[in-house]
């Protein structure tokens, strides 16, 4: 009996902390539901208001698409790019290649507002006008890390010798690395490309630095209209985003498996 | 074709390989190249003409002037506005990082010990709020500790206080923000070191007659400080260079070193202080990290000793 309960109490705990993780979520759902006229919580009342709503907003679903794009070419290109820099890093012994590691991982030491700052001051320099490609940029950058640790991770564990008897069949480098390696990397380069959408989708930071007028992303959207109102817009378009995230999360975890991404993500 | 791969491989190359040699040089840098171009030209080639920038002087209507100078970084380092910053920054970042740790080892312990399918489901539960934007999660609380949130109403319809309690746009609401977005990391470093204990130390504690407690304060909570350690250095670099938390829940009400950055670089337009100020807050993280390697070197020699 004594000892039964310090574990109640240590269920309980985790229960209350878990409550405490999901409090703005649940917070922000609910609140989108309300009747009145500025937001509150609990909602007053129950309509989809506020989902309609959202249609006589064409800003946001502009920065919605806007939002979409840069994250799907960040994805695209980052796991791309950094599969490229793994693989050459994984398989290589060269001069440099200490330098290549670390300066590929060192987005994560500078704070994003630096790093926006910077990239600010720069393309101003150099006068690129703000544009997705100029974002793209950016989030390249700050997703690059990841992308690479998750395709390191998954190549480091790959025995080379398939891909050697692939060749001496007759397979060109190129369709071995297609038909023979990605296929078993491919966890870890779609972990990378996940992480990469979701990190860029995200991006506040980087981004408030570079967007313009009429090239704004929604977290920026979202992050100028709560500045000035206290609307239940806000909720509204912050749940369809919660929503659309879950859904995300689920269909990943059909295709892949949840579990295996966060297992790779683990090393 | 494929005997050329298999010496490449198997036997040592020797000068006459220059070719080979040479093939192996091109393909390492078709690979490296859309990175490398990528991070010289729109990673340090900004950082440096940012840093170059902090030692220009402001001119109010180009931004940044022509002559060199060490003001901005004097400012700094002088007026008791700017330190404060410093200090307030510091301060949120350490209490942030203990709180954390008292928060999440309970929790780290609890994951640790359940079984299999539970601990993934677990797991994936701490980390799931971290793939929703942090903006819409600050939000939240925003609308909870507003004057007229659910915790104010609370507090009133008790009896508690009589009048809403300002808790929006404060330290409090700040640090409360930044443990909210930051612990599942610390939750997550604890688990590590806590599976990496052997099981049978444990066993052999209470075999030799140690109670539950005892055992846990002699030997798990040593073996896993490591994890405490690389969790705390993680959230303290985290939370002093955040912006999106400090922005949305302390405002310029608690400004702190990000949100001093960006105040300086998108609102003042003074590029050249922004650009001191970003370069001092990058300093605090490499320090932290710094640190934390060289103790971890040092706490490595301890470990081998025993």
């Amino acid at each position: 009996m004594s000892k039964k309960w310090p574990k109640a109490l240590l269920n309980l705990y985790v229960w209350l902390v878990f409550i405490f993780l999901m409090a703005p979520v649940i917070v922000i759902l609910l609140s989108s539901l309300t009747k009145t006229e500025y937001i509150v919580f609990p909602p007053k009342g129950i309509t989809f208001r506020w989902y309609s709503e959202l249609l006589n907003h064409p800003e946001f679903i502009q920065s919605f698409w806007l939002s979409v794009s840069v994250a799907l070419g960040t994805a695209i290109l980052s796991t791309l790019i950094g599969t490229l820099a793994s693989i050459a890093v994984v398989r290589y012994e060269f001069k440099g290649k200490e330098a290549v590691i670390q300066l590929t991982g060192s987005p994560l030491l500078i704070p994003s507002v630096v790093l926006g700052v910077a990239l600010l001051q720069f393309y101003s320099w150099i006068g690129l006008s703000t544009s997705p490609l100029a974002l793209v940029i950016g989030h390249i950058i700050i997703t690059i890390p990841f992308v690479m640790r998750l395709v390191v991770a998954s190549l480091v564990g790959f025995n080379r010798s398939i891909e050697y008897a692939a060749m001496n069949l007759g397979a060109t480098p190129i369709k071995a690395f297609f038909h023979i390696t990605l296929p078993v990397i491919r966890s870890g380069v779609l972990a990378g490309g996940i992480f990469a959408f979701i990190t860029s989708f995200d991006d506040l930071t980087v981004a408030l630095f570079i967007v313009s007028t009429d090239v704004v992303t929604l977290p920026v959207r979202i992050f100028t209209y709560m500045q000035y109102q206290y609307d239940p817009i806000i909720t509204s378009v912050s749940s369809v985003m919660i929503v659309l995230t879950v859904v995300l999360m689920l269909v990943i975890e059909k295709v892949l498996g949840v579990g295996k991404l966060f297992a790779v993500n683990k090393k | 074709m494929s005997s050329k791969i298999m010496t490449q491989k198997n036997v040592p190359l020797t000068t006459s390989d220059t070719g080979k040699i040479r093939k192996k040089r091109r393909d390492i840098l078709l690979l490296l190249l859309p990175t490398l171009v990528i991070f010289i030209f729109f990673f340090l080639i900004p950082l440096l003409f940012l840093f170059i920038n902090s030692f220009k002087t402001f001119d109010p209507i180009l931004g940044i002037g022509e002559s060199w100078t060490l003001e901005h970084y004097k400012k700094f380092l002088s007026d008791t506005f700017y330190l404060n910053v410093l200090w307030r920054t510091i301060k949120i970042g350490l209490i942030t990082t203990f709180i954390s740790i008292l928060i999440s080892y309970p929790v780290a312990y609890y994951i640790s010990h359940s079984s299999g399918r539970k601990r993934n489901y677990l797991t994936l539960l701490i980390l799931s709020p971290l793939l929703i934007s942090m903006v819409i999660r600050c939000y939240g609380w925003v609308i909870l500790l507003s004057k007229n949130g659910l915790i104010n109403d609370t507090l009133l319809r008790l009896g508690i206080v009589d009048k809403p309690l300002t808790i929006l746009y404060t330290e409090f609401s700040v640090i409360l923000g930044m443990i909210h977005v930051l612990f599942p990391y610390m939750v997550l470093s604890i688990v590590g070191s806590l599976e990496r204990i052997d099981s049978s130390i444990i066993n052999a504690s209470r075999n030799l007659g140690a109670n539950p407690f005892k055992t846990f304060f002699a030997i798990t909570l040593p073996l896993s400080l490591p994890g405490i350690f690389a969790g705390s250095v993680m959230v303290f670099s985290l939370t002093a260079s955040s912006f999106v938390t400090p922005a949305i829940l302390g405002g310029p009400q608690v400004k702190v070193m990000s949100y001093l950055t960006y105040e300086q670089v998108a609102v003042i337009l003074n590029w050249p202080l922004g650009a001191a100020i970003g370069f001092i807050l990058v300093l605090i993280s490499t320090i932290t990290i710094v640190v934390y390697s060289k103790l971890l070197t040092a706490s490595k020699k301890g470990v081998a000793i025993q």
